[in-house]
């Protein structure tokens, strides 16, 4: 037995320049941990497809301290974003937060990115734990010209989501206030179960929750200890509500059952957002233009190469990153995220394919390691919008 | 590491983590409780179909869990004479009971005396799980 996936017999293997959260030790006590782009996290706690459907159909926490927190502040803050970021930064209203990407000069993406306005001139980056030296070096170079000040806040907030149908009524519990009233992508700066944090009402499950910033909580002995019993007691408050710890697997398996996207596999240096098929992404009436800003246009106006693709497996088989996407067997394209969808029971994936080929319900087939099995070109999210995700009706 | 999982005595191992036990005149191959320990929620398996003619260590098969997806490769070399098809709708089967209700396929061996030389036996696997 072997694959592509490095050997997960190796994982307990320790590595001193392994970087760790507040959490870990948690983690380990209460978890399988392994090494994610090198960071030591908990992939799983009990079971990926438990902690996964606690998220689906209660509510889940993820420790997310790995990304990276970045605050951008000073006079000229808007101006220097809006040269780094794709999304319109000057509509970006205090107490809101957007989804944008951080592109090259080849109009390919650097990182994508939540930014949360926090003051006039006072902004949050949220950036993936991949990529966070990149960025922070790229956001140091490029901030010189400007009169503003980048500070690379990551070991001194940690960050927890809480995800799920009940996340809002956990959440509301723990600041003894109806947080289901803050508007989506709203940053409110309140106490949580009696500690100065942000809470995001953001996620990157699919379903209503929040993302929550605890602040003041440094990488000391009492740092770690406050976000520990943080994540304890939030553990206790929605015990009754179902609430699950839950992994890295869990979190690739929602996100991808969202259709949502990956760095690293659907974005990368050379993929533009537009390619990936994030356009809310991505604004064109801005000022500066951002870095990129003419490749994005042209992808926009004059089309692609390459465009993102949702399927659902009609045949049995589990898609995977790599594997070769045909169409009445001539090579289109090739899988860039794939796994079982734990709603669906189903193998689910999203490709990067020529455009103009397929549309939506169209058989493709997918070269399964030499199994040509066929498969359904869908829009996401995979699962039914009427009973899981944030829109659902009940 | 060795996680206290359980290796059978009196069947062959291989580094890839498939033991074959040798029942009559055919042998039937699985993967170990350390492998499935390893892999965890297992939630699909898929072997090449009976009849097909394999080399010792030609992949066959694979193992697909939340997180990863696995080859399986024939210990021995030979015929696919029979596969597990309770596995298509409880691959779980494999996690619960990786060398009972769990094995995989059934193979009729073309070179099996010299094909065993190359696997290890109970100890000899034990050791090598200990080391990796």
């Amino acid at each position: 037995m072997g694959g592509q996936t490095r050997s997960p017999l190796r994982r307990n293997e320790m590595n001193d320049q392994l970087l760790r959260t507040h959490l870990y030790d948690w983690h380990r006590s209460h978890g399988d941990v392994i090494d994610f782009a090198g960071w030591e996290m908990p992939v799983r706690y009990t079971d990926i497809r438990e902690e996964h459907m606690a998220v689906r159909e209660a509510v889940g926490i993820f420790d997310t301290t790995h990304m990276y927190r970045f605050i951008i502040r000073g006079p000229q803050a808007v101006d220097f974003l809006q040269t780094v970021t794709t999304n319109n930064v000057r509509k970006l209203r205090v107490g809101m937060g957007h989804y944008s990407t951080c592109l090259n000069e080849h109009g390919g993406t650097r990182d994508d990115l939540m930014l949360y306005r926090i003051g006039e001139s006072e902004f949050v980056w949220v950036t993936n734990a991949s990529n966070g030296p990149k960025i922070h070096s790229h956001l140091l170079e490029h901030s010189k010209r400007f009169d503003v000040i980048v500070e690379d806040k990551s070991r001194e907030i940690a960050m927890i989501a809480v995800q799920g149908p009940r996340a809002l009524e956990l959440l509301s519990r723990m600041a003894e206030t109806d947080v289901s009233e803050f508007p989506r992508f709203s940053i409110t700066r309140l106490k949580l179960l009696g500690q100065d944090c942000f809470l995001c009402r953001t996620g990157y499950t699919g379903e209503a929750g929040g993302e929550i910033l605890l602040l003041d909580t440094p990488f000391t002995d009492e740092g770690r200890a406050k976000a520990t019993s943080f994540w304890e007691d939030i553990l206790e408050r929605g015990a009754d509500l179902g609430v699950k710890p839950c992994g890295l697997g869990a979190r690739d398996s929602t996100r991808l059952e969202a259709g949502f996207v990956l760095y690293g596999h659907e974005l990368d240096e050379n993929t533009s957002p537009i390619e990936a098929r994030i356009p809310y992404a991505v604004k064109f009436k801005v000022d500066p233009h951002y870095i990129g800003y003419d490749v994005v246009l042209r992808h926009k106006k004059e089309g692609v190469e390459k465009t993102r693709i949702g399927f659902v497996m009609v045949d049995r088989g589990i898609p995977r990153q790599g594997y070769r996407v045909l169409k009445d067997g001539v090579e289109i394209g090739l899988v860039t995220s794939g796994g079982l969808s734990p709603v669906l029971g189903k193998g689910i994936g999203m490709a990067f394919v020529k455009p103009d080929i397929v549309a939506e319900t169209d058989v493709i087939e997918i070269d399964i390691k030499g199994r040509i099995r066929r498969a359904e070109v869908t829009s996401w999210p995979f699962y039914d919008t009427e009973r899981y995700g944030e829109g659902r009706s009940s | 590491m060795n996680n206290g999982t359980k290796v059978v005595e009196g069947l062959y191992y291989t580094k890839d983590h498939e033991w074959a036990k040798i029942e009559g005149d055919l042998v039937v191959v699985g993967i170990t409780d350390h492998a499935q320990h390893a892999l965890h929620e297992i939630t699909y398996v898929e072997i090449s179909e009976v009849g097909t003619v394999l080399n010792a260590g030609d992949s066959c098969g694979l193992v697909e869990s939340m997180k990863a997806s696995s080859d399986i490769f024939t210990p021995v070399s030979g015929e696919i004479v029979e596969v597990n098809t309770e596995l298509e709708d409880a691959p779980e089967l494999v996690n619960e009971d990786p060398y009972g209700k769990g094995w995989m396929f059934k193979i009729k061996p073309s070179n099996l005396e010299e094909d065993l030389k190359s696997l290890m036996d109970s100890k000899a696997y034990a050791d090598f799980i200990a080391s990796e």
